[in-house]
């Protein structure tokens, strides 16, 4: 993120201040994924961000603090992709939903891999209270799962806890090829992803039949 | 009991003169040195587990451990370089414990893939429900305690995966990643439930996981897994 022109700029003290906020949070995202949390201090974060050290004690109380926005504004990102890819089809179109809503976190996250492994390596593992905001983010894409889904392969209800472990399943999968270093090939798994989304709800051979364009 | 005694007895045996405590009453059957130390090794283990079971990880002081265990601290220190060492112990422990009992059940189980699925998932949940403290650390504090346990739980999960894969059917053109992904499900779906508190009562969750871990093979799979088999595979062509 590009740092703001010295000196007199006319800019209102709202815009450098927000802008300088941005900075901070991607600062901490580029450094957590070249260097992990521990070793991810407050200077380095200003460092990266191109903000002084008692500018970032104006933003956020502590390290943690900024950690969790931009934890948060993370997956607010990654939702607002697949939340746009997902509106271009009505809501009983469920398959062809799923398949663009999967393509784009999948092609979002291989473009942006410091904020693929905030939301999926950090979030998980960083300890220190981000576990509570990555379950609530995790459970946070089960209704858009949920909504519209067919009925089970055997015309019964797809259980409520099915859907959990589609997305969570998900979520384990990514973040293992992220920690794997291989965060900008995630969109290769488009595939994989999909069959394994579908199936639960349309049985192995009809989700098959529809990954490969049958 | 008769045969612990008598197992003892062999173990105490064994032992150099020296070692054998000569000045205890010999009408007490003697616990040779290594078995207590074997078993105090196993109760600092246990009271780490439970300690961060209930408090976490972090607020765990090796003050508490020792207390827990009813150890003196230097024998905690002979036993371990600190507080990680007790809980990376108690980690590896909770895993082989685990993979030992879901192993045994696969093997019991015969050569229906989804019976041995089924049975090695059960004795999965079995041991969550009948450990709960131990199932804690490993499927919740492991993954953010510290860097090390991170790494673990990351090696836990690919042990997991493997086990899944060795039993499932093969040959059925799914994904590759699918055991992943399961496992990874699976492994979702507990954390949740253990963080509710509801480890006790893991095999509530039986019949949605069964059918979760399944779903993908049903259709594409042969009824009896053959190990090392090929052809005939009833994956249905991809055009069909």
């Amino acid at each position: 993120m590009e740092r703001l022109p010295r000196g007199r700029h006319g800019l209102s003290p709202e815009f450098v201040a927000q802008n300088q906020r941005e900075r901070l949070i991607a600062g901490l995202t580029a450094a957590l994924y070249e260097v992990g949390y521990q070793k991810t201090t407050v200077s380095l974060i200003g460092q990266r961000a191109a903000v002084s050290k008692s500018d970032f004690y104006k933003h956020f109380q502590s390290k943690d603090e900024c950690f969790f926005a931009a934890y948060e504004a993370a997956i607010a990102q990654i939702r607002e992709q697949v939340l746009a890819a997902c509106s271009a089809h009505e809501e009983s179109e469920w398959s062809p939903r799923m398949q663009d809503g999967i393509a784009a976190l999948l092609a979002f996250l291989a473009s942006d891999p410091a904020l693929a492994s905030i939301s999926l390596v950090e979030g998980l593992r960083a300890g220190r209270g981000i576990y509570d905001r990555y379950q609530a983010a995790v459970e946070s894409f089960v209704p858009y799962l949920r909504r519209g889904a067919p009925r089970a392969p055997g015309g019964g209800k797809v259980p409520a806890a099915t859907d959990e472990a589609v997305v969570g399943g998900i979520a384990s999968l990514l973040g293992r090829r992220v920690l794997a270093g291989e965060a900008e090939q995630i969109d290769e798994l488009l595939p994989d992803v999909l069959e394994f989304a579908l199936t639960p709800y349309l049985g192995a051979v009809e989700a098959r039949r529809i990954i490969s364009g049958g | 009991m008769r045969a612990f005694f008598a197992a003892a007895a062999i173990l105490h045996a064994m032992l150099p003169p020296s070692s054998r405590g000569a000045q205890v009453k010999p009408t007490r059957p003697v616990l040779p040195r290594e078995f207590v130390a074997v078993r105090k090794r196993r109760r600092i283990m246990d009271a780490m587990a439970e300690l961060s079971a209930e408090q976490g990880y972090e607020a765990t002081k090796i003050a508490d451990i020792v207390r827990r265990a009813g150890v003196a601290r230097k024998t905690l220190y002979d036993n371990f370089d600190g507080k990680e060492e007790v809980f990376l112990g108690a980690f590896d422990v909770a895993v082989e414990e685990m993979t030992a009992r879901i192993e045994e059940a696969c093997e019991a189980a015969g050569d229906g893939w989804d019976e041995r699925v089924g049975d090695g998932l059960e004795a999965f949940l079995v041991y969550i429900a009948e450990n709960p403290a131990m199932a804690r650390i490993c499927l919740i504090e492991a993954v953010s305690a510290t860097p090390a346990a991170s790494a673990r739980y990351d090696d836990a999960v690919q042990r997991f995966v493997e086990l899944l894969r060795r039993n499932a059917p093969r040959d059925t053109g799914l994904p590759e990643t699918i055991e992943e992904t399961l496992v990874g499900g699976v492994a979702w779906i507990l954390h949740q439930q253990i963080r509710r508190g509801g480890a006790e009562q893991a095999l509530d969750l039986m019949p949605e996981l069964l059918d979760f871990v399944l779903s993908p093979y049903h259709g594409v799979a042969k009824s009896k897994r053959e190990p090392g088999g090929e052809t005939d595979s009833t994956v249905p062509d991809s055009n069909s």
